[in-house]
């Protein structure tokens, strides 16, 4: 090939169609649906047998049942204990797993289609007859106690609590786990009760994918269901969730830690919203992937952080958008700058064509590349059917992907992405991030990692103190695991800027992005080290001569404390 | 069951362009998906002493740029196409494949045929990919608990300089390497006759020749690269050594025993006797340990496939307060009731089935095609393999399971790596 030829990227080839059949449906007298997606490429079999109702279901002061009783159902029937099932379905090279969510309850099973009939038996097994020894469920209460104890130690975790709390209010979808009391209360008979309410015929869709044939499989499915009484699915009340008309900042206090969450979140639309592809499209232009625009900004440009994304979580009743990065805690300030940048540009601007273009390409050509695992093709449909989406959802796809037009994505974009009544939440620590986000909001809380309610006046007395005065030489040392490594830093003021540079045995570092809030100073430097580059963020507290905080580098997983005094 | 059940084969076809570049097409048109695997014949393995880490330096120079891609264009390409993509490097190679929609068949060609004709190896470049790697290995080994152990046990396993050093490497090695080394390397190991595509998904063969030939054909071959001895002593280099994790929040310990190299019926024979003892629930040393004695946190075992002599690992991080040779006992009383009466006929009916579902299953997606493919072709110079492996680890008997564990496993020559924490060792 000539030099010339290769220089630009080559034309595709013509399009390929892409075209998923329908599945068929049929409806038990019980009122089970059952549908069948034949498809005999591979020879496997996909089950999934679908509740719809799952944890917002869970009824009044027994959070958490709905998923206890999902993770039970394969530890003990009347006629097999744990172990035995467990050997039963190895043995055929299967699996069986099951999980509640917010909106659904979903058992799911596959094997060769080989096996079909055993793995549809071990499936109506687990779930007509289920006994939840005592034992296992002991061990259920234990070992989900720990659970919910090491979640408190994740930040996404404290983020993701805070801001389902703002957005959802009084709704279900407020509370994204139980406490550990909820757990500890749940017996036997609470599990029982609800199997029996809600594990019912005419509250379910069995979904079946794979190497099978509809009237044989179907006549199984008879055979193993038919006797399965329905009941009454109770459809449950819902508060709405509240209207904000202003921002707001709400930080959870991790004291010492390395980085700050954030999350800026309101209240957008749920699955079946006539704006969904709209906001499909615009969410990609503006943070879905590691070539949309927050990605390029924060982390490609400004090199804040390894992430920064938006999101689109639209559940079955609502939904709400959010915009996500975990940054130094330095520049927490500086990249709700850059997220409130782009949140504005993305309202502000018509999209151009060319990067509509690429986003709608990704979409249209991630759509295939998905189906092309029976478990990836069964997902697609249960999604449709459990949402309730049109019949040639799956069809039409790409071809309303394509549709979307600039105006579109500025018109989803000004409905339903909100800055001036967001939800700001960070996870991180208080003192360090309270300087940097009074300017985003006017009222700010604080919570402490268990969930409660703290005094932000703790917090704020450092912070609108006088400017503190740093100039000078200070002495400090850092201890590092045990060791005490001694630095200098050597400041110059100018109002509340900084500049200056950090000495160290190993090598020197220019002061970067320096500034004084109140008694705090905060600070980045870079310093060559043995021929590496490494960045450090400083973060000080000044009282008089003496300053105290930590130093942060990428390469110790959390802050070391330093102490020192000005010559 | 093994004799009811025929997996269809899959269509193969190979062949060689003049430059050597050995080529290897799946046409499969059940999903409108195209999938591009290019395996280069280089790994860690052929690293000399004084310049370890070079095979893995050079996975990442390969992202940034060409001749006609600029720097992390690879990836913007293939993001804004729908594509999804990724290189990695282990002893025995480095490759690089990408997952597209059929239509954009000629972008992966370009890409990957402009790097291999036109790599940036520039001092810029090799800087910064030499922090990267620095970076990638403070995050991933230094830094993470247990991170450095199975580096640690490979030396302890192997002898022969080769098979022993990290893939990561040494820094100090890195930071020795000139631009002339990296070109030199390059000019070696990346050449067309070093290295094998493959193609696997929705593609017409005829225009898939032509586009190939138009993108690789005008490459120019090299020199064969300089042989390669990967021979070692039977014995393990040594059999004890404990180590102090900083970051480990428990003990742990790591246990390692050299075998004969994959494909080779020994290696097949132990590869299933490691899912008998630690693959799935219902495995010996799961119901045993964490099951019945309650007494590990985590249970891991796998075996690593290599070209030359090969290894199998088991491993356990306990409860706190758990006696850790207790523990060992059982692993080792397990291997010794296998090694004298070899599996039971429902493990042997376990492994039957679940082989037939890990093959069909890998069977699904291009990638995983390609990926397979593109082993065969490279270390047994013969693709078609990928349509009878399934068969010959079927036809593995109890009987060879139980010699293989006799004469491998249930012996003292092996090695034993002891993680201690800080401050209890």
């Amino acid at each position: 090939m000539t030099p010339e030829l290769r220089k630009l990227p080559p034309q595709a080839l013509d399009p390929v169609s892409f075209d998923i059949a329908k599945p068929t449906e049929t409806t038990l007298e019980n009122g089970l649906r059952v549908i069948v997606f034949e498809n005999e490429r591979i020879p496997l079999v996909s089950f999934r047998l679908a509740f719809l109702s799952g944890d917002i279901h869970d009824p009044a002061g027994a959070r958490g049942l709905t998923s206890a009783v999902a993770a039970m159902i394969s530890e003990g029937t009347e006629d097999y204990t744990s172990r035995q099932l467990a050997e039963k379905i190895e043995r055929l090279g299967a699996s069986i797993s099951s999980s509640a969510s917010d909106d659904f309850t979903i058992v799911a099973a596959s094997s060769l289609s080989l096996y079909s009939s055993e793995i549809l038996d071990l499936l109506a097994e687990v779930v007509l007859g289920p006994t939840f020894p005592e034992n296992e469920l002991d061990l259920y209460r234990r070992n989900t106690v720990e659970h919910l104890k090491f979640q408190r130690s994740q930040p996404g975790f404290l983020a993701a609590e805070q801001a389902a709390r703002l957005v959802y209010g009084h709704h279900a979808y407020s509370t994204v786990a139980p406490k550990a009391a909820d757990i500890e209360k749940l017996d036997r008979e609470t599990l029982r009760n609800l199997h029996r309410e809600r594990f019912i015929p005419n509250n379910a869709i069995l979904i079946v994918v794979g190497d099978v044939r509809s009237d044989d499989l179907i006549a199984e499915v008879r055979e193993h269901f038919s006797d399965w009484q329905p009941g009454d699915p109770a459809a449950g009340e819902f508060t709405a969730p509240p209207k904000r008309d202003a921002r707001s900042v709400t930080i959870v206090d991790r004291p010492g830690s390395a980085q700050a969450n954030i999350v800026l979140t309101n209240l957008a639309v749920k699955r079946t919203d006539p704006d969904y592809f709209s906001l499909l499209v615009m969410n990609q232009v503006l943070g879905a992937g590691a070539s949309s625009r927050v990605f390029m900004n924060l982390r490609e440009e400004k090199g804040y952080t390894y992430g920064a994304y938006t999101r689109l979580g639209t559940k079955r009743l609502a939904g709400d958008f959010e915009a996500t990065a975990e940054v130094r805690t330095a520049v927490t300030g500086d990249s709700l700058r850059e997220f409130f940048y782009e949140l504005a540009r993305i309202r502000d601007e018509n999209v151009g064509d060319e990067e509509l273009r690429d986003a709608k390409n990704f979409l249209t050509g991630v759509f295939p590349l998905r189906a092309e695992t029976q478990e990836g093709l069964t997902n697609l449909i249960v999604n449709q059917y459990l949402y309730g989406l049109p019949d040639d959802y799956l069809q039409t796809y790409r071809n309303q992907v394509n549709a979307v037009g600039a105006e579109d994505v500025q018109r989803v974009a000004l409905k339903h992405v909100r800055p001036d009544e967001m939800a700001l939440v960070i996870v991180g620590d208080a003192e360090e991030v309270m300087p940097q986000v009074h300017e985003y909001a006017d009222s700010v809380e604080v919570y402490n990692t268990d969930g409660v309610r703290q005094d932000e006046a703790k917090y704020t007395v450092a912070a609108t103190a006088e400017t503190a005065e740093v100039a000078g030489k200070w002495s400090l040392v850092i201890d590092f695991q045990g060791q005490q490594l001694p630095v200098s830093l050597n400041l110059e003021q100018s109002a509340d800027t900084v500049t200056g540079v950090l000495e160290t045995m190993l090598g020197n570092g220019e002061i970067a992005d320096g500034k004084v809030s109140g008694n705090r100073l905060s600070a980045n430097a870079k310093a060559e080290m043995q021929g590496q580059g490494i960045e450090f963020a400083i973060a000080g507290k000044i009282d008089g001569n003496a300053m105290s905080g930590t130093i942060t580098a990428p390469i110790v997983p959390e802050p070391l404390p330093f102490t020192g005094s000005r010559s | 069951m093994s004799e009811t059940f025929k997996l269809p084969p899959l269509d193969i076809e190979e062949y060689r362009l003049e430059n050597g570049l050995r080529v290897v097409l799946n046409p499969d048109h059940t999903i409108p998906v195209v999938s591009i695997a290019v395996y280069y014949d280089v790994g860690s393995r052929n690293e000399r002493e004084g310049r370890t880490g070079f095979a893995h330096l050079f996975e990442h120079m390969m992202f940034q740029g060409s001749a006609n891609v600029p720097k992390a264009g690879h990836f913007q390409h293939i993001m804004k196409a729908g594509g999804t993509m990724n290189g990695t490097t282990s002893s025995e190679r480095t490759n690089y494949y990408e997952t597209l929609p059929a239509d954009q068949l000629p972008l992966a060609l370009w890409l990957e045929s402009d790097r291999m004709l036109s790599l940036a190896v520039t001092q810029e470049n090799l800087d910064n990919q030499r922090e990267a790697v620095k970076e990638e290995k403070r995050l991933r080994y230094d830094n993470q608990p247990y991170g450095q152990i199975f580096d640690l046990i490979n030396e302890m396993i192997y002898t022969n300089f080769a098979n022993a050093h990290s893939t990561i490497g040494s820094m100090e090695h890195l930071d020795d390497a000139t631009v002339e080394d990296v070109r030199e390397f390059f000019r070696v190991y990346y050449a067309p006759n070093n290295a094998v595509l493959v193609l696997s998904g929705a593609f017409e063969s005829e225009t898939a020749k032509d586009l190939i030939e138009t993108y690789f054909g005008d490459i120019p071959s090299q020199p064969t690269p300089p042989a390669l001895d990967v021979a070692e002593p039977l014995d393990v280099a040594s059999t004890y050594k404990e180590w102090e994790d900083k970051l480990a929040p428990f003990p742990a310990f790591l246990i390692g025993w050299k075998i004969p190299p994959r494909r080779s019926p020994e290696f097949h024979a132990l590869y299933l006797a490691g899912k008998i003892l630690y693959d799935g629930d219902s495995s010996r040393l799961y119901q045993k340990l964490v099951k019945g004695e309650e007494s590990v946190i985590q249970l891991f075992g796998f075996t690593d496939e290599r070209r030359g002599p090969s290894s199998i690992f088991i491993g356990a991080i306990p409860k706190p307060e758990k006696d850790l040779s207790k523990i060992r006992e059982t692993i080792m009383g397990e291997i010794r009731d296998l090694a004298v009466h070899g599996p039971k006929t429902e493990e042997m009916e376990k492994i039957e089935n679940g082989l037939v579902n890990d093959a069909v299953r890998m069977r699904q997606s291009s990638m995983s095609r390609a990926q397979q493919i593109a082993e065969f072709a490279l270390y047994d110079g013969d693709p078609r393999l990928v349509n009878t492996e399934l068969d010959e680890l079927l036809a593995v008997t109890a009987d060879q399971i139980r010699n293989a564990v006799g004469k491998y496993l249930n012996t003292e020559n092996r090695a034993l790596l002891d993680v201690v924490t800080v401050g209890k060792g």
